[in-house]
């Protein structure tokens, strides 16, 4: 069976299971604010940040402190107990298919809800932007190019967090554990920020590289700025050591 | 009878040593805080509670909101997970024990891991600080008045979680309520009022606590007689 056709399999055990509803009501509740508060924007004098950039980095924040890493634990529970009610996952690994690819094709499947999610945010910002340009007579729609950009680059500093929080979910049978670990590390990552390691802990990449965007775009506002060189190696070493142990263990508990 | 059937089923979801580990993880925030950076709170000039609270509530707070919510989703998938809630309809008890138990039982929990906080937060006033009589007794006020108001969390974290048969819908609800808490402008009494939202307020004045008291209370009864009626109209449904 073909990687993809095993992806596709996957994408319909989730068909019905409202999770698309959640991930749209979380980005909702993400921008309601930012409309209702759209003077705050022309109070930033101190910081020296544009209102519209202003705008758009206030909401991103906000995504990336907390709605985005919850949301994807969210995920990670759909796909490990989808399989986990009405025993599936002894059906799956009875099939002559690799666990491995198996694994992986969930592990895709969590990637592209966490694509959809990062679009649902830029959509949902195009539409605020374009209310709140109407209701105050200002333009706050920045270039679509420039939101892309920053929403896939947010997109793939926070791989290294998925492939963490997949690895939590295959490995620890346990659903109070692995949600529980997953949801608590989020918590810290505001401090984690702030430190010299912040390239040691997943959970901060997205915030951060967010945060040094502020920095960038506020004329007054110093943030540490995105090093290269500790960063890569690291997130590629934790992803790729995380899927391997993922791999590994998909399914061990339930061929014991 | 409810109480005891419900901690007999929780043996083996790990539902125990999460809320300890929970708690205890909330618990070492002021106590890291305050060993890296104890100069930056002594000398504030106010009570030590106070000033721990101040500098560390949001955080033990936000924890302890993700923690009742994990709670609610876990208390109802074990009934969900095996369709053992069939087999709980049909004994001849009223549907809306099951929700009491729970209720109680997560309420008992609530109490424990608030209680392993109120040790955090009392060893850091009595090392840094050097507590005295008044911060004991300021202590138990602050944890039971946070007990208080997390029981609208966890009568709101069951009321979803008992709708719903699949526990990522459940908690990704109370993912969103936890989200939007932290979303709602501070220092605005009316939004402070939203269920999710309760655990984040610290003793300000004692009449606004009193408002707040009476809200939780208030809040809870109506969470609970709400999710009667869902139980009473799903019965007819299903």
């Amino acid at each position: 069976m073909s990687f993809l056709s095993l992806v596709g399999i996957e994408f319909q055990k989730i068909r019905r299971s409202k999770i698309l509803l959640l991930l749209l009501a979380a980005v909702i509740i993400l921008w309601l604010p930012s409309i209702l508060n759209v003077q705050m924007n022309f109070q930033m004098q101190a910081e020296g940040i544009a209102p519209e950039y202003n705008f758009f980095i206030q909401g991103f924040m906000g995504m990336t402190w907390f709605m985005f890493p919850g949301s994807m634990v969210v995920a990670t529970v759909l796909l490990t107990q989808t399989e986990r009610s009405n025993h599936g996952i002894l059906k799956m690994l009875a099939l002559p298919v690799s666990t491995c690819k198996l694994c992986l094709a969930k592990f895709a499947v969590l990637l592209a809800l966490a694509a959809v999610q990062v679009l649902m945010t830029v959509g949902m910002y195009c539409l605020s932007a374009a209310i709140v340009t109407r209701t105050q007579n200002y333009p706050f729609l920045l270039p679509l190019p420039f939101a892309f950009k920053e929403a896939g680059l947010l997109f793939l500093s926070a791989l290294p967090m998925l492939a963490v929080y997949w690895l939590l979910a295959v490995w620890i049978q346990t659903p109070v554990f692995s949600i529980g670990i997953g949801l608590a590390l989020i918590v810290p990552s505001v401090l984690m920020i702030n430190t010299r390691f912040w390239f040691l802990y997943p959970f901060s990449y997205p915030f951060f590289v967010t945060v040094a965007e502020y920095g960038r775009l506020a004329a007054n506002l110093t943030t540490a700025q995105v090093e290269w060189i500790p960063w890569l190696p690291v997130a590629f070493c934790i992803t790729i050591l995380c899927l391997v142990i993922a791999c590994l263990r998909f399914g061990q508990a339930e061929r014991r | 009878m409810s109480l005891g059937l419900e901690w007999k089923k929780i043996k083996r979801t790990g539902f125990l040593p999460g809320f300890l580990a929970g708690g205890i993880v909330a618990a070492a925030v002021p106590v890291l805080n305050m060993a890296f950076r104890s100069e930056r709170y002594l000398g504030l000039g106010e009570s030590p509670v106070k000033i721990l609270l101040d500098a560390n509530w949001q955080m033990m707070a936000m924890l302890n909101l993700l923690l009742w919510v994990l709670g609610g989703c876990i208390l109802y998938h074990t009934e969900y997970a095996d369709n053992a809630i069939q087999r709980m309809c049909t004994l001849p008890l009223k549907e809306s024990r099951l929700f009491f138990g729970k209720f109680a039982l997560l309420g008992v929990m609530c109490a424990a891991v608030l209680a392993i906080e109120a040790v955090g937060i009392g060893f850091c006033a009595c090392y840094w600080f050097g507590m005295t009589e008044e911060a004991g007794t300021a202590l138990l006020g602050c944890f039971g008045y946070a007990l208080v108001l997390s029981l609208p969390t966890g009568a709101a974290a069951l009321l979803i979680a008992s709708l719903c048969k699949n526990m990522w819908i459940s908690l990704g609800i109370g993912v969103i309520c936890v989200f939007t808490a932290t979303m709602l402008p501070t220092g605005n009494f009316g939004w402070a009022l939203f269920p999710f939202a309760l655990p984040f307020q610290t003793v300000t004045g004692a009449s606004e606590a009193a408002i707040l008291i009476i809200a939780a209370v208030a809040e809870s009864g109506a969470l609970t007689a709400a999710e009667l009626v869902i139980l009473r109209v799903r019965r007819s449904f299903t």
